[in-house]
């Protein structure tokens, strides 16, 4: 990592363009024209797009069907095996558990481990000076590589930095056992002053987290000094000077989101052993399987083709699972043991040494004319990343690079977060990446200005929005992840009339009683759809004989249907049932590479692999088909499970071909297909959120009637699992708007231990939900697809808190909204 | 020590320590339907049938449950044949990951055993300690109404039945098929 004062945030190391172009005050120049045309040249409108791709509804017979998940049967039956399930197949299989740091900062002077070892049943101790234990520092960050998080953190610790930290592994014959030796352990410190509040951690005189060479590939902006690991920032326009125009208002508010739990409801869990080739096997529930064999290699040094990573079911992971949190604890204890070991975190251990998503503090200002166009924006961010450093920098990027592209025609625009060390949990990816802390600061801030410009608020954001054929400069202006990107999908103007037909924007009807009002919000968000330039899926298509496939995938399914997407987007290409195709994903020592499930991908970049080997084996069918049929290539196609003939109307089914391929007389072919991808694009998909909210002005109690969102995902390849995803993202986005999150003592002790404790809102507690799809066509997506699952998880913050300001004209900023602060504030007036 | 008790119609006798709950103990015996996603009785994934009522098995001593008859998600049906509860879960896109499905199916079956034409109001108290984290609770609610008519009818359509709630959304736009399963496409508000 380029550690160049010059080279701003940034994942690969690239120089940032941030410098972007001059603006001339509004005047089109010639030099603009000239630019402008360069630029077309550079980022096209025009896509290259097969004509296959854009398929009209009518022509679709897979894709955009709501074809049943696959997996389904043996997830309502209760037979699918997620890791935990692969227990019975190791007779002799060792349980592990952790012992972690119980105090917020210190150094390790002494661990005795004797009543553990002495207990019955007790196979191994591991502490940080064990042989097995690998001393070598790392990021769990499950990111690609080089990987843009600091190697700050150790297996087993032994200067601790936050009340989880861990200290010693235990494997014992059983998971009480394992327990029961983790509390005899005895760690004895030296304790260190610790800060949990991220303001004060900035501090020139606040405690330090890291001393010199305590970190390695560090990041841009790292001032460990005062407990920063990073520091961003990107520019486009000359936004100081717009800020200072006589002609503008400036308008600066302040936003602050929580520590939300992953809350996966499958714990992590990890199953490691030494195969009989002397190889390393981990089933585990991770989203990143190649990412994880490859940090294991580095940091086990093992050679990466020893290690076999498999995932099979994973009970949700929503970036939780990206970060390489639990695997190394079972592969020591596998190798210190020489037996298969199987680690299952706590729910206690999900809350307090897993991971979570950033708390933030964001500020917004505006230059906005009396006409209401918007000059300037400037948003800055103060991220706690917590004990260490994963993520830290990548989703602050994101707080601007995401919400600010919306806004595509505002000519001036500043983005700058300082990521902070506290004494707290380890933070990580977490389903928006950023993008939720961003969008409340930037949807409530556009929301405040219109009310106080007299503006209408969907009116005065549509000036400014994303349209069909925009250069978006604002996702490259801090370089790395996001680049300069020409749009070529929008649906945000269907988004919006949609989905205030659904809230009934235009006609919300008061309550009969005087104390209670009833008001609407509104936001809107853009996502991307995988990591600009940094990604890569790739597949493989086998044929049987009996005319029926195999797909080899290294695409992810962490329990969002991605493998029926794939299945889905095969059997398109191919003319078949999906029930014809056998999917096999995630399993490093079959599949083939895949950066996995994260950044909203899988779909749009694993997808298209799945397509291209379609294409690939498809291509070897007509070939066959033409020979079988004697009728040139050019006329012939799939469909139906048959190749058949425009020209004459003969046709031979795919099992007489597969036959034909493996036993014909004269020559013989495995039908083989495969297919990779990569790109530089990267979409934005858009949600437009509505919110319909009762506030009783005595109590400040509110009652949220309905949340509807309205998301722009391209073509929905699955529409059932596409409502179903942003479903999902919606109730975590509530949960975002109106739940405490991980609540920390004041030595950044977690102080939620079990579900009971963590109000992530249940059925009753959780508004119905209007899901809706708007379709467009992305031409660069698999059959004009787009991401989908992120982006309504940024949107219900905003929406609420202005639906709130439109009922009883109160602003709450920071989150959560809750009765007592809305009651506050009223009384305030 | 040795307890004897009725896993989905086999009456067995099961090895159970004093401090083992029934949730681990039908696990350590093949039962990998029963979840298990919190600490003990919080997250609603271990749901099976005790006698007839439904139990967190996490939250339950094994030896409580001597001599009687345990029911878990696949004494309901098989993947070729299933309950009308699964099936309306699978048509409805209700399943994401899967993880707390076991336990909200179980849930849910008992809800309408007791009460065959439930409301909106009253699926979604029944699956109030049900944790899910994928679904945000809409396809599971709206899987659940449809099950009850699917029930109540019992003849129902090969199509999967009718959208709950609402007329159904236009979805040619998605080019939804004229024979999907029930779903409402996000139409249910009531
Ligand atoms: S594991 Fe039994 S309720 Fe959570
Ligand atoms: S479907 Fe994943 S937790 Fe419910």
């Amino acid at each position: 990592m380029s550690d160049d004062a010059d080279t701003r945030a940034n994942g690969n190391g690239a120089e940032t363009d941030a410098d972007g172009a001059e603006t001339d005050g509004g005047t089109a120049s010639q030099s603009d024209a000239a630019e402008d045309l360069a630029e077309l040249e550079q980022y096209p409108f025009e896509w290259d797009e097969p004509a296959n791709n854009d398929l009209a509804p009518g022509e679709r017979d897979s894709v955009s069907q709501r074809a049943e998940k696959y997996d389904d049967r043996k997830l309502v039956t209760g037979q699918a095996k997620y890791t935990a399930d692969y227990e019975e197949r190791y007779p002799d299989l060792a349980y592990a558990a952790v012992v972690r740091s119980e105090i917020p900062h210190g150094r390790v002077t002494d661990i005795d481990a004797s009543a553990a070892e002495a207990m019955d049943g007790v196979e191994a101790v591991l502490t940080p000076d064990s042989d097995a234990v690998p001393d070598a520092k790392y990021t769990s960050a499950g990111q690609s590589y080089p990987e843009p998080s600091p190697w700050d953190m150790h297996v087993l610790t032994e200067h601790v930095r936050y009340v989880g930290d861990p200290v010693a592994a235990i494997a014992a014959e059983d998971a009480e056992t394992a327990r029961a030796a983790a509390d005899a352990v005895e760690v004895r410190y030296e304790e260190y002053d610790y800060v949990t509040d991220p303001e004060a951690a900035f501090d020139a005189d606040a405690p330090q987290l890291f001393g010199d060479e305590e970190v390695e590939n560090e990041i841009v902006g790292h001032d460990y000094d005062r407990n920063r690991m990073a520091n961003i920032e990107g520019e486009l326009g000359d936004p100081e000077s717009a800020f200072e125009g006589d002609d503008v208002h400036v308008h600066e508010t302040e936003w602050v989101t929580i520590r939300q739990s992953h809350a996966n409801v499958e714990k992590h869990t990890s199953l490691a052993y030494r195969n009989e080739d002397d190889r390393h096997v981990l089933v585990t529930s991770t989203q990143v399987p190649n990412h994880t064999r490859r940090q294991l290699a580095h940091l086990f040094d093992i050679p990466i083709r020893d290690i076999r990573v498999k995932k099979p079911r994973v009970g949700g992971g929503f970036g939780g699972k990206q970060a390489m949190v639990v695997e190394p604890i079972p592969l020591a204890l596998s190798l210190a043991t020489d037996r298969p070991v199987l680690y299952e975190a706590t729910r206690e251990e999900e809350f307090y040494a897993m991971r979570s998503r950033h708390p933030m503090k964001v500020k917004a200002k505006t230059a906005v004319t009396d006409d209401g166009d918007i000059e300037a924006i400037d948003i800055y961010a103060l991220s706690n990343t917590g004990a260490y450093g994963s993520h830290g920098m990548t989703v602050a990027g994101n707080v601007g690079s995401k919400p600010l592209p919306l806004y595509s025609k505002v000519p001036n625009v500043h983005f700058e977060a300082d990521i902070v060390h506290t004494n707290t949990p380890q933070t990580g990816a977490m389903r928006g990446y950023g993008a939720p802390q961003g969008t409340l600061a930037l949807e409530g801030h556009l929301d405040e200005v219109a009310r106080d410009l007299d503006l209408d608020p969907v009116e005065f954001r549509q000036r400014h929005y994303m349209e069909v054929g925009d250069l978006d400069e604002i996702a490259g202006m801090m370089g790395g992840e996001g680049a300069k990107r020409r749009i070529r999908s929008c649906g945000l103007d269907e988004c919006i009339e949609r989905g205030k037909e659904a809230i009934g924007w235009d006609a919300i009807e008061q309550p009969d009683e005087d104390h209670l009002h009833r008001g609407v919000g509104m936001a809107l968000s853009a996502q991307g759809t995988g990591v600009a330039g940094d990604e890569l899926g790739a597949a493989q298509l086998m044929m049987n004989e009996d005319g029926s496939f195999h797909l080899q995938v290294g695409g992810v399914d962490i329990g969002t249907g991605a493998d029926t997407a794939f299945l889905q987007i095969a059997a398109e290409v191919l003319g078949c049932d999906e029930d014809q195709i056998v999917v096999r994903s995630s399993d490093t020592d079959v599949t083939p590479f895949d950066y996995g499930a994260y950044a909203s991908s899988t779909t749009y970049i694993s997808g298209m692999a799945v397509k291209k080997a379609a294409e690939d084996a498809k291509e070897r069918i007509l070939e066959w088909g033409a020979r079988m049929l004697d009728e040139p290539v050019a006329d012939l196609d799939t469909g139906d499970g048959a190749v058949y003939s425009e020209a004459t109307g003969d046709s031979v089914t795919l099992e007489d071909i597969g036959y034909e391929a493996a036993y014909g007389d004269e020559e013989r072919e495995h039908i083989l297909g495969k297919g990779t991808h990569c790109t530089e694009e990267s979409p934005p998909p858009f949600a437009a959120q509505f919110v319909d909210v009762t506030v009783d002005e005595e109590t400040g109690e509110f009652d949220v009637h309905k949340l509807a969102v309205a998301v722009d995902c391209g073509v929905a390849i699955n529409p059932g699992m596409a409502e179903g995803q942003v479903e999902g993202a919606n109730h975590m986005s509530y949960e975002l708007a109106v739940s405490e999150g991980i609540t920390l003592d004041d030595q950044g002790r977690a102080e939620v231990s079990d579900f009971d404790e963590y109000h992530l809102p249940s059925a009753t507690e959780t508004p119905p939900i209007e899901s809706i799809l708007v379709e467009t066509h992305e031409p660069t997506g698999p059959f004009g697809a787009k991401s989908v699952a992120e982006v309504p998880t940024n949107t219900v913050p905003p929406a609420l808190s202005n639906a709130v300001r439109d009922a009883v004209g109160v602003r709450i900023q920071e989150m959560p909204i809750t009765a007592a602060k809305i009651r506050e504030k009223l009384d305030e007036r | 020590m040795d307890i004897e008790l009725t896993i989905n119609g086999e009456t067995t006798t099961v090895e159970a320590g004093s401090e083992q709950d029934l949730a681990t103990v039908l696990r350590q015996h093949g039962h990998i339907d029963v979840k298990c996603g919190c600490d003990g009785g919080t997250c609603g994934a271990s749901k099976v049938f005790v006698d007839g009522d439904v139990r967190m098995a996490c939250g339950m001593a094994a030896t409580e449950a001597e001599g009687s008859d345990v029911q878990t998600v696949a004494s309901l049906g098989t993947q070729d044949d299933l309950h009308p509860v699964q099936q309306a879960f699978v048509d409805n896109f209700a399943v994401q990951c899967g993880f707390c499905i076991p336990g909200m199916i179980v849930q849910a079956t008992a809800l309408l055993d007791e009460n065959p034409d439930p409301t909106e109001r009253e699926v979604r108290e029944a699956l109030d300690d049900n944790v899910c984290r994928c679904t945000g609770y809409q396809k599971p609610v709206e899987a659940v109404l449809d099950a009850a008519g699917r029930m109540r009818e019992e003849g129902v359509a090969a199509d999967g039945g009718r959208p709950i709630g609402g007329e159904p959304a236009d979805d040619t736009a998605m080019g939804k098929p004229a024979d999907a399963g029930g779903c409402c496409g996000g139409g249910c508000d009531e």
